[in-house]
């Protein structure tokens, strides 16, 4: 059975189109990249497996089932979080993963608890900085966190929408080898959204690319190829292969000019961000 | 008058059963006001509250009515209105203003002199009244059953209100049922230290124990410490040195967060030179 599997799905937000046509299938147990130009939906496809917002064609199955907010099988690590200035400790946060979401008084296992907070803490590498407070830690290490935060309940799909963001290259190589080592670990299938795939290609099987208003999904090769993103884009696209096979696209440069998030139309990024969160507090019961 | 027969005294007495209720509602809100970065609402609110009683006064009623009435309205608009981040400044600032303005008209239209809007603004804490305090007992108990209820998804929210929404918890619910509690304990603060200083026990005490430890429990826990102890010898200093009680809550919840910070100051200085 396929972890995800969406077919002719759309979705659109009030008037405007986000994406159409949109047919995937994810193996469970492999690792996805979703790829694709500031703006494209990257995130809202992630909204949708999440049941955060609906579909306006097509089926979604994700583990089996209609998606629903708040599925216990479903880990997310959101892109813009709040939790970087704060003085509690990464270990509480990450323990907040684990029982977050219960009200009253009746205490979680408390040895449960705290099994899973460091196995999570350890999988992820930050043991060794869990007792500072969020506010002291580097990127990297927030990253890390947020990691063991998104799995400390073992969740079988992953949901990371940019974690190599804002990251130099050496913490980018460090989180993608933690990505596959939690894949390895967990078996728990996982879908990274990104913007560039050279630091991810060593560890995934499988992309999802959208652009204007399309998305196409497949093996690397099968996606990543001059034919498929020359047809996708609309005009000619050249795929240059390094000699340590790394992808150099080619005629993608004004979206890709600024490669580095430093660099990047941040306060587009945020809007569409708000736009997206500002839609699913609307559809919350 | 010896100094223990000022402290057997039943108004200083009612003034302690009263201001032991409210450091523990206000310390435990309060860590989550710090938390949220809602100072700001703290503040309005505690404001609102003012028109509120001048109101009630006008129209001849209890002050305590005004102020329920218009601090939890003002908790359920800003809550409405600034779900989002971004909007949370304007919907507060503009509540704060037209509250304001309602209080000003209020006093005007009201003939009297103005006594019960100065104890409003500045705490009548050697006031209190046996029903008062009663009334202060309720609500501090009410918050914090409720807070304990909901503390796990509050702190969630709190801290990653993207990650809990997608976990299934509803910021708005929590945020709304949040700001009410918050207006409930800034009626019952402004019985003691008033409106202008509401803050000495919502936000200094949570403030300097967030400082201090970076466990939210051990940090809530604290803030209810200092709070408390803010608040004790805050009316024995009142009361053997005389000057306003709310003078002397103010002054050390204040000192409190002022030696927190120096204390973090040090421990990171210190951390940076055993580093160099």
């Amino acid at each position: 059975m396929n972890a995800v599997e969406l077919r002719d799905g759309a979705v659109t937000r009030g008037a405007t189109l986000i994406w159409r046509d949109a047919t995937i299938d994810v193996a469970t147990g492999s690792v996805s990249a979703i790829l694709g130009p500031n703006g494209a939906g990257k995130s809202t496809l992630l909204y949708t497996l999440l049941g955060l917002v609906s579909l306006s064609e097509g089926s979604l199955h994700v583990l089996g089932r209609a998606p629903r907010r708040g599925d216990a099988r479903v880990g997310y690590m959101p892109q813009t979080r709040r939790e970087g200035d704060q003085h509690l400790s990464a270990r509480d946060y990450v323990g907040l993963g684990f029982d977050g979401t219960h009200f009253g008084w009746r205490r979680t296992s408390k040895s449960a608890k705290e099994k899973a907070v460091r196995d999570a803490l350890l999988v992820t590498g930050a043991n060794a900085f869990a007792s500072q407070p969020l506010r002291t830690l580097s990127g990297g290490q927030r990253q890390r966190v947020a990691l063991a935060h998104a799995m400390v309940f073992r969740p079988d799909l992953l949901l990371l929408d940019e974690p190599l963001a804002a990251l130099d290259i050496g913490a980018q190589a460090e989180i993608v080898d933690l990505i596959n080592l939690i894949r390895h670990d967990t078996g728990a299938t996982i879908i990274v959204v990104a913007h560039d795939l050279n630091p991810l290609a060593p560890i995934v099987d499988h992309v999802v690319w959208i652009a204007r208003h399309q998305v196409r999904s497949g093996p690397i090769d099968d996606v990543v190829n001059e034919a498929v993103l020359s047809d996708l884009y609309g005009h000619p696209i050249e795929i240059i292969v390094t000699p340590r096979g790394r992808r150099v696209i080619v005629g993608l440069e004004e979206e890709f000019a600024h490669p580095h998030p430093h660099h990047q139309p941040r306060d587009h990024v945020h809007e569409e961000a708000h736009e997206h969160f500002a839609e699913f507090y609307r559809d919350q019961p | 008058m010896s100094l223990w027969f000022l402290l057997s005294l039943a108004f200083v007495q009612h003034a302690y059963y009263a201001v032991t209720f409210v450091a523990f509602a206000a310390g435990a809100v309060g860590y989550f006001v710090v938390l949220r970065r809602q100072a700001f609402a703290a503040h309005a609110i505690g404001h609102v509250g003012f028109a509120g009683a001048a109101g009630a006064v006008l129209l001849g009623l209890s002050p305590v009515v005004g102020l329920l009435g218009f601090c939890v309205g003002a908790g359920v608009l800003i809550g409405l209105g600034g779900a989002r981040l971004d909007d949370r400044d304007a919907v507060v600032g503009v509540t704060l203003t037209a509250a304001l303005g309602l209080g000003v008209l209020f006093i005007s239209l009201y003939s009297g002199y103005a006594d019960a809007t100065y104890s409003i603004l500045f705490g009548q804490i050697l006031g209190v009244t046996w029903g008062a305090v009663a009334l202060v007992a309720t609500v501090s108990l009410v918050v914090l059953v409720a807070l304990s209820f909901l503390y796990r998804p509050l702190l969630f929210v709190s801290v990653d209100p993207a990650s809990a929404v997608a976990r299934g918890l509803s910021e708005r619910a929590l945020s709304l049922a949040f700001l009410s509690l918050m207006a409930l304990t800034t009626v019952v603060a402004i019985q003691i230290v008033g409106v202008l200083l509401v803050f000495s026990l919502l936000v200094a005490p949570a403030a300097a124990a967030e400082q201090v430890t970076n466990r939210p429990r051990r940090a809530l826990l604290l803030s209810v410490a200092i709070a408390l102890v803010s608040s004790w010898l805050g009316i024995f200093l009142g009361v053997w040195l005389g000057g306003p009680v709310s003078f002397w809550i103010t002054a050390l919840a204040a000192s409190s967060y002022l030696g927190a910070r120096i204390r973090a100051f040090w421990q990171t200085r210190g951390v940076a030179m055993g580093v160099a």
